[in-house]
């Protein structure tokens, strides 16, 4: 509001003492006038003519006060002149009563009482009574005294007054008009001019030197204050200095010299850990004695179990290998030429087809190390975490994919490689041959007619007999099982069956009572059986051969009608059956040993029988014609399966330990596998030989082997391993062939034998020898 | 009517599980979660359907299979985990409160050890399977072997990986099982075949890696724990199952001095003899050999042992021939080749390369490394196929069967450096002056009856199974190109090793030459007006190429008409592959009704100038006659394929649209493929062309 009116009401106005403008700060109002000098009387009666006369008057005497005031308390600060002034002011306002003591007391200070006397002639002072107005001590508060409020003055333009004092009366306007700008030209500039009017009195406003300064040091963003010093020197409350003597002569608190019993409890908890040997005293780890656990010292795989494979599990594709385009000295039409050079180098490393264009390298000092390694290896460790895995179905499926991974020939091993032993003694071809179960000898039949019994390791021939002048021996198999020794051989028509008396070093004597018991055993059921069954005529006789076999422990005999080529135990060793190709009806019989018993299961067989042979496991017989091989259920009595190896003439054929694998030796020179899961037809057609193959056997005691004999004088060893896994198919790997028999008459091998736990066979060949291969 | 059932609960959507979600299930950090599936295996996988999958709209999620989370739910790393972040809390405070003490008892007691081999046992239930995945493990172990130690990668942990290394490859070493190896430029492949199984793994060569800003060892750290694990139990598996002992013996001494294989001494059954070889070798390189023989013996017989120890392998051979004289050859252990005798028969595949092979490949020999040759890889493979004895030059660090250059025994030394001129005389008198006095020879020095090969020899000779010429890979020499081992000629494809003509495609050589042949009539024409001979130069001996040059100049001089000249040109091109010994006869009789077309084609003045020619020169005739046989040959080719393409397109009709589209993919992958051999035969083309 200030402003606003001291814009409009700007005037000029002289003024020639500085010293007595505090009070207009203080008071404004109707003190304007008061710091006027009195050499500027006339402008005393200048306002005086316009303004109240009453008024006036109260004013010449305030500033009578007030020069007297100024005079005494010229040292005196400010604030206590002023409210000085204001109380005088006020009182001269509002009592007339206060303005006669004032005029009366005009001397000093103290005009607010009165000395009189009291009534014992002492001084009394009597003190006016104060007026408690209602802001009669507050001094914060300007006393305003203009009441018309909040509005511009210019409403006040057309009246003489300027508005009302709290009393009501009117405050007239300060003097104005051309007659005082005459003046005031006349006049100059006084100090602390500002050309503000005063809002609230509308006459202009005007500032002392002390008010200047003061503004002055606000323009400068100092303190107000005058000698406000900003820095003033630290005042030391608190010496610095440290005292000799404590400050309190309080004496030392009694506890501080006795032991804490806390501590004494919880010392006394740590000696009794110590004592207990819970905590043990610390001792560095030696470097020695500290097992690096990085270095693994047991096997993770000791006891593994394949886990089977979840259709959800994706393993990781690996890394294809290089290609050409990768080696440091590639052939030269894989380097690019400029433009393709250019191209690669010109695209954005994302579109790039290949990470890096193939360079040459003249050596192999100048290859360079290659920069991306690093980062090939970390996006590729990125790829096996982050990467999101997929089964896809490849369109083009790659043949060699399917083709089976061979075994390394380290784990092909053992298989028979050399020639260990040579049996020497046949006079002529050896026919036959078998080694026995538990591993020791080897029993050999050939055309000169005797049976002969070996040793596996030396060679040195422990037994021998004569069975027949004329008739070669066409068969010895021993008899299976450990519990007796008993060898079934066949002469012609003849079949014998010995339990061959050894030496003790050879054999336990137990064990040959034993087997020749068991051949015994028979003769008192044929005796009953036979009395029993009269009505039909059995297969044939068992009987005694003569005095001289017997002693040489041959102890039984019996013929059947043609020439017996083929005999066969059952796994039990109480069966056994025979083949004699030409039999017709009889060719296959079956003869039980504890029964002395020969039956003749096959009325009529189609073809020519070649062999015969009992399933490993269950009741199944396998006949072999000559072109097919038939399996009959031996309990229902009923064909099963008709295999048809393709082969012309079938020589011999043998039965895997596990019972579904066959194989099949033809005079046609061929090998041939068979799974009984799959086909009838062949799994694999080997034609290795030069000749016709003779004779065929797989390892009995668990080793994936299997050997074939053929007439070029050779035997063949093949790796043939079976897996139990009906998807996988069994392998087949040739091994070794075998050779050192030599050809007599168009015969070279006639027969093979596996040892019956170790790698080792043995053969018999047509130049009257047979040879143990290890 | 059933419930209704509700979505969400059943198929897709219950079998994924987001990356955030599994992380929250299992109540651990990101890169702790990361951590556990780097160890444990797991990886993300691809829903079949994402949307089914997902149940929020954003396409650009992970998904897991919940399975595979519930199974790390009940894993004790987790837990492990836990408690390594209570200590590593513990720790935060003892070192805010200032505690530096108790900090560092804390973290060296209270570190909870992770051990993973629970987690071996569980991802590889049997050591096939842990063999099969051996081949990244491999590949950044060796990375982590040839790194230099960094803030980020511990000397400790290079120095775990050096040493499982060098296990891993003494085993193969003592097995002979490595089987092929190539150098790329990235690196040094290795091929090893353990227990059926292929191992392929690739070592950077010996130079301090560029490591980058965008590689985040903590990853790769996390792997190389695991692979640690791993190759520590296989190492351990491959030692014991051939009767060694496990750890081998180490020593630190040998490994500071640079030793690497040699460091470290193998115990065990069958191991003694090579340990006595050994111990005889380390004998020789540490008394110095030469003073001990120079002082205890007179130098006559030093003469007579070295010409013993020169003819030593000789009296081996010997031996074997005499072997091989006797009827009993066949006593070996070897598996024999089996022939079959008739057609009808399967045939059985034999394993080929076997480990005794491997073993005896370089067994007969003494090689000595030039100092610029890498050591490592050569020492690895030389060893590996039955070398025992292999000498360096001492800079190249310790466990040499001999540090000296001269020394008699060697047969073989492998050298990489450029060939300089060196007098043979003066390798005469170096070589008769005793070998023992001068240790060092000079380089570019050649020691008289020894081989000097480059080390591509060793590499392209294991990857044969069979010794190679050395004289190919003389030092100096150009080598052949080194090619992978593990490509498989494919059919259609590009392969380097066959003559052009076998795999070229019918035709392909007109049609090459054809749309080249602008370009190629003006370099030719170019190169003759340099030369200032008209035609016929002694440099081109085959007779078609002359004729070749004939055509071209009366096609540049005399015609415009670029079918005269394009025939001329292929036919020159296609003579190449005529057989040279064509019958006079049969020329005779096609002559006439080959001019007889080349009269239709031609313009007349060619013609006549061909025939021209022709009279004056006997030879043309027949190079006409093969230039019309070629367009024939290549009409006919032309004709066949559009054939087929018609052919194709007709089968195509008849397919449904799924099948077509099927076979589009196909056909369109195979004939990038064919394009790519193409190029490559177009090019080697040139290069062949260019050279002769």
């Amino acid at each position: 509001m200030a402003p606003e009116q001291g814009a409009r009401k700007r005037k000029a106005i002289t003024r020639d003492s500085p010293e007595s403008d505090e009070v207009v700060l203080s008071d404004g109002g109707e003190d304007f006038e008061v710091p006027l000098p009195n050499g500027n009387q006339s402008e005393d009666e200048l306002n005086e003519d316009e303004g109240d006369s009453s008024d006036l008057f109260e004013d010449e005497s305030d500033i009578e006060d007030d020069e007297e005031l100024e005079d005494e308390l010229d040292s005196d600060e400010i604030p206590s002149d002023d409210e000085e002034n204001a109380k005088n002011l006020e009182r001269g306002e509002q009592s007339t009563h206060s303005r006669d003591i004032k005029g009366e007391l005009n001397g000093g200070p103290a005009t607010n009482y009165k000395i009189t006397e009291d009534a014992n002639g002492n001084v009394r002072f009597l003190y006016n009574e104060i007026d408690p107005v209602y802001d009669s001590d507050d001094s914060d508060a300007p006393a305003t005294t203009n009441t018309i409020g909040n509005i511009p003055l210019s409403f006040y333009d057309s009246y003489p007054h300027i508005g009302y004092d709290i009393n009501g009366r009117k405050i007239s306007r300060p003097a104005q008009g051309e007659a005082l700008d005459a003046l005031l030209d006349s006049i100059e500039i006084p100090k602390g001019w500002t050309g503000l009017t005063d809002p609230a009195t509308g006459k202009p406003l005007e500032l002392s030197q002390q008010e200047l300064e003061v503004l002055k040091r606000i323009q400068m963003n100092e303190v107000p204050e005058e000698n406000y010093d900003p820095y003033p020197a630290t005042i030391e409350y608190f010496t610095s200095k440290t005292e000799q003597m404590p400050l309190s002569a309080a004496p030392e608190p009694k506890r501080r010299f006795i032991p804490s019993k806390h501590e004494a409890k919880r010392v006394m908890k740590i000696v009794r850990a110590i004592r207990e040997g819970r905590i043990l005293p610390y001792k560095p780890p030696s470097e020695e004695e500290e097992d690096d656990p990085d270095v693994k010292r047991y096997d993770i795989w000791a006891n593994e179990a394949p886990k089977p494979d979840h259709p959800m599990n994706i393993p990781a594709p690996k890394l294809p290998p290089p290609g050409y385009e990768e080696s440091y000295h590639p052939p030269p039409e894989y380097l690019p030429d400029k433009n393709e050079k250019k191209a690669w180098e010109e695209a954005d490393e994302e579109d790039r087809d290949r990470e890096s264009l193939p360079t040459n390298h003249d050596s192999l000092r100048k290859v360079p190390g290659y920069n991306k390694f690093i980062k090939e290896k970390f996006e590729r460790c990125l790829d096996l975490y982050l990467a999101p895995r997929v089964r896809r179905s490849k369109l083009n499926i790659d043949p060699e994919s399917l083709l089976p991974k061979l075994p390394s020939p380290e784990e092909l091993r053992p298989f028979p490689t050399s020639c260990y032993t040579i049996f020497r003694g046949h006079e002529a071809r050896v026919r036959s041959l078998a080694i026995d179960p538990s591993g020791s000898f080897v029993a050999s039949g050939g055309d000169d007619g005797m049976v002969r019994i070996w040793q596996l390791f030396t060679g040195h021939q422990i037994w021998s007999v004569k069975l027949s002048k004329e008739e070669a021996v066409n068969a010895v198999r021993w008899r299976p099982g450990t519990d007796a020794v008993i060898l079934a051989a066949a002469t012609g028509e003849d079949v014998y069956l010995i339990a061959p008396p050894m030496s003790e070093n050879d054999i336990d004597p137990e064990l040959h009572v034993k087997s020749r018991e068991l051949v015994d055993a028979g003769w008192g059921y044929a005796a009953n059986g036979a009395s029993g069954k009269a009505k039909k005529e059995p297969a044939t006789q068992w009987v005694r051969p003569g005095s001289s076999l017997q002693d040489k422990g041959v102890l039984v005999k019996f013929s059947l009608r043609k020439t017996v080529k083929v005999i066969a135990w059952h796994r039990r060793g109480e069966y056994f059956s025979t083949v004699s190709p030409q039999g017709q009806s009889s060719a296959v019989a079956i003869h039980t040993l504890s029964k002395h018993l020969t039956q003749l299961p096959f009325r009529k067989l189609k073809g020519l029988a070649q062999s015969a042979q009992f399933h490993p496991s269950k009741p199944i017989f396998f006949v072999a014609t000559q072109r097919m091989i038939r399996s009959y259920d031996l309990s229902r009595q009923e064909l099963i399966k008709i295999i048809q190896p393709g082969a012309r003439w079938i020589s011999s054929f043998d039965v895997h330990p596990g019972g579904d694998n066959l194989i099949v030796g033809s005079y046609d020179k061929r090998l041939l596998w068979h799974d009984l899961e799959l086909s009838v037809r062949p799994y694999k057609t080997l034609r290795y030989h030069q000749k016709a193959i003779r004779a065929v056997k797989f390892h009995p005691g668990g080793l994936p082997l299997f050997a074939d004999a053929s007439d070029d004088g050779s035997l063949q060893i093949f790796h043939g391993k079976v897996v139990s896994d009906m998807m996988e198919n069994a392998s087949i790997v040739p091994l070794k062939v075998l050779k050192g028999h030599q050809i007599k008459k168009e015969l070279g091998v006639l027969d093979v034998d596996w040892h019956p736990t170790e790698p080792w066979c043995v053969s018999a060949g047509a130049d009257g020898t047979c040879r143990l291969w290890a | 009517m059933g419930r209704i059932k509700k979505k969400g609960t059943s198929g897709q959507a219950k079998n994924f599980i987001t990356r955030t979600q599994a992380v929250r299930k299992l109540q651990i950090s990101l890169p702790d979660f990361r951590r556990l599936c780097i160890f444990k295996g797991i990886y993300p996988r691809e829903p079949r359907n994402k949307k089914k999958a997902s149940k929020s709209s954003t396409h650009l999620t992970t998904f897991y299979y919940t399975k595979d989370i519930q199974y790390l739910l009940h894993e004790p790393l987790l837990a492990k985990f836990r408690d390594h972040k209570a200590l590593a809390k513990k720790i935060a405070r003892s070192l805010g409160r200032g505690e530096v003490g108790d900090a560092a008892r804390l973290e060296k007691k209270g570190d909870p050890k992770l051990s993973l081999d629970h987690i071996i046992k569980e991802r590889y239930p049997t050591f096939v399977d842990a063999l099969r995945d051996l081949d990244d493990a491999l590949s950044l172990l060796f990375l982590f072997a040839n790194l230099p130690s960094t803030s980020n990668v511990s000397p400790k942990t290079i120095a775990l990986c050096q040493r499982l290394c060098f296990e891993f490859e003494h085993y193969l070493i003592t097995t002979n099982s490595l089987r092929k190896s190539f150098l790329s430029i990235k690196g040094i492949y290795y091929q090893a075949t353990v227990q059926v199984q292929d191992i392929l793994w690739l070592v950077p060569y010996k130079f301090v890696p560029r490591i980058t800003g965008d590689v985040d060892f903590r990853i790769m750290a996390t792997f190389v724990e695991f692979y640690t694990t791993l190759l520590g139990f296989v190492n351990f598996r491959l030692y014991t199952s051939i009767g060694l002992v496990y750890p081998p013996r180490f020593n630190g001494k040998s490994d500071e001095q640079g030793g690497e294989l040699g460091a470290f001494t193998l115990e065990g059954r069958g191991i003694d003899e090579q340990e006595q070889n050994l111990g005889q070798a380390s004998e020789h390189v540490n008394g110095d050999p030469g003073a001990k023989v120079v002082a205890d013996l007179p130098n006559g017989d030093i003469q007579k042992q070295i010409a013993a120890i020169e003819n030593l392998p000789d009296a081996e051979q010997d031996g074997q021939q005499d072997e091989e004289q006797l009827p009993e050859e066949d006593i070996h252990d070897a598996i024999d080749t089996f022939e079959a005798t008739a057609d009808d028969a399967d045939v059985l595949p034999q394993p080929q390369a076997s480990s005794n092979e491997a073993a005896s490949l370089f067994a007969p020999f003494t090689f000595f490394l030039s100092r610029e040759t890498p050591r490592q890889p050569l020492e690895f493979i030389l060893r590996a196929f039955g070398c025992k004895r292999i000498g360096w030059d001492a800079v190249l660090g310790d466990g040499a069967f001999t540090n000296n250059e001269n020394d008699p025994t060697i047969t073989h030394q492998i050298v990489d450096r450029p060939l300089s001129a060196s007098s043979p005389e003066e390798q005469a008198t170096n070589a008769s002056s005793d070998p023992s006095v001068s240790q060092v020879v000079r380089p570019g020095h050649r020691i008289p009856g020894r081989t000097y090969v480059q080390p591509q020899w060793v590499w392209d000779c294991i990857n044969e199974v069979k010794l190679l010429r050395p004289d190919l890979y003389a030092p100096g020499a150009t080598l052949p190109p080194h090619l992978s081992p593990w490509v498989k000629p494919t059919k259609g494809a590009y392969d380097p090793t066959v003559p052009l003509a076998e795999q070229e495609r019918e035709g392909e050589a007109e049609e090459v030459e054809d749309s080249d042949q602008n370009g190629a009539r003006e370099e030719e024409s170019e190169s003759d007006a340099e030369d200032g001979v008209p035609v016929i130069t002694s440099k081109r001996p085959p007779l078609d190429a002359e004729i070749d040059h004939h055509g071209m100049d009366i096609a540049g001089s005399e015609s415009d008409s670029d079918s005269t000249s394009s025939a001329a040109s292929v036919a020159s091109s296609f003579g190449g592959f005529e057989d040279p010994a064509a019958s006079e006869s049969e020329t005779e009789i096609a002559r006439n009704e080959h001019q007889l077309e080349l009269e239709a084609e031609a313009a007349g003045a060619t013609f006549s100038e061909a025939r021209s020619i022709t009279k004056a020169n006997g030879a043309p005739v027949k190079g006409i006659l093969k230039q019309s046989q070629g367009e024939e040959a290549r009409k006919k080719a032309a004709k066949k394929r559009r054939e087929e393409e018609e052919e194709l397109e007709r089968r195509k009709m008849m397919m449904g649209r799924k099948k077509r589209k099927l076979v589009e993919k196909m056909l369109y992958s195979n004939k990038s493929k064919d394009d790519e051999a193409e190029k490559l035969r177009a090019k080697r083309r040139r290069i062949e062309a260019g050279k002769s």
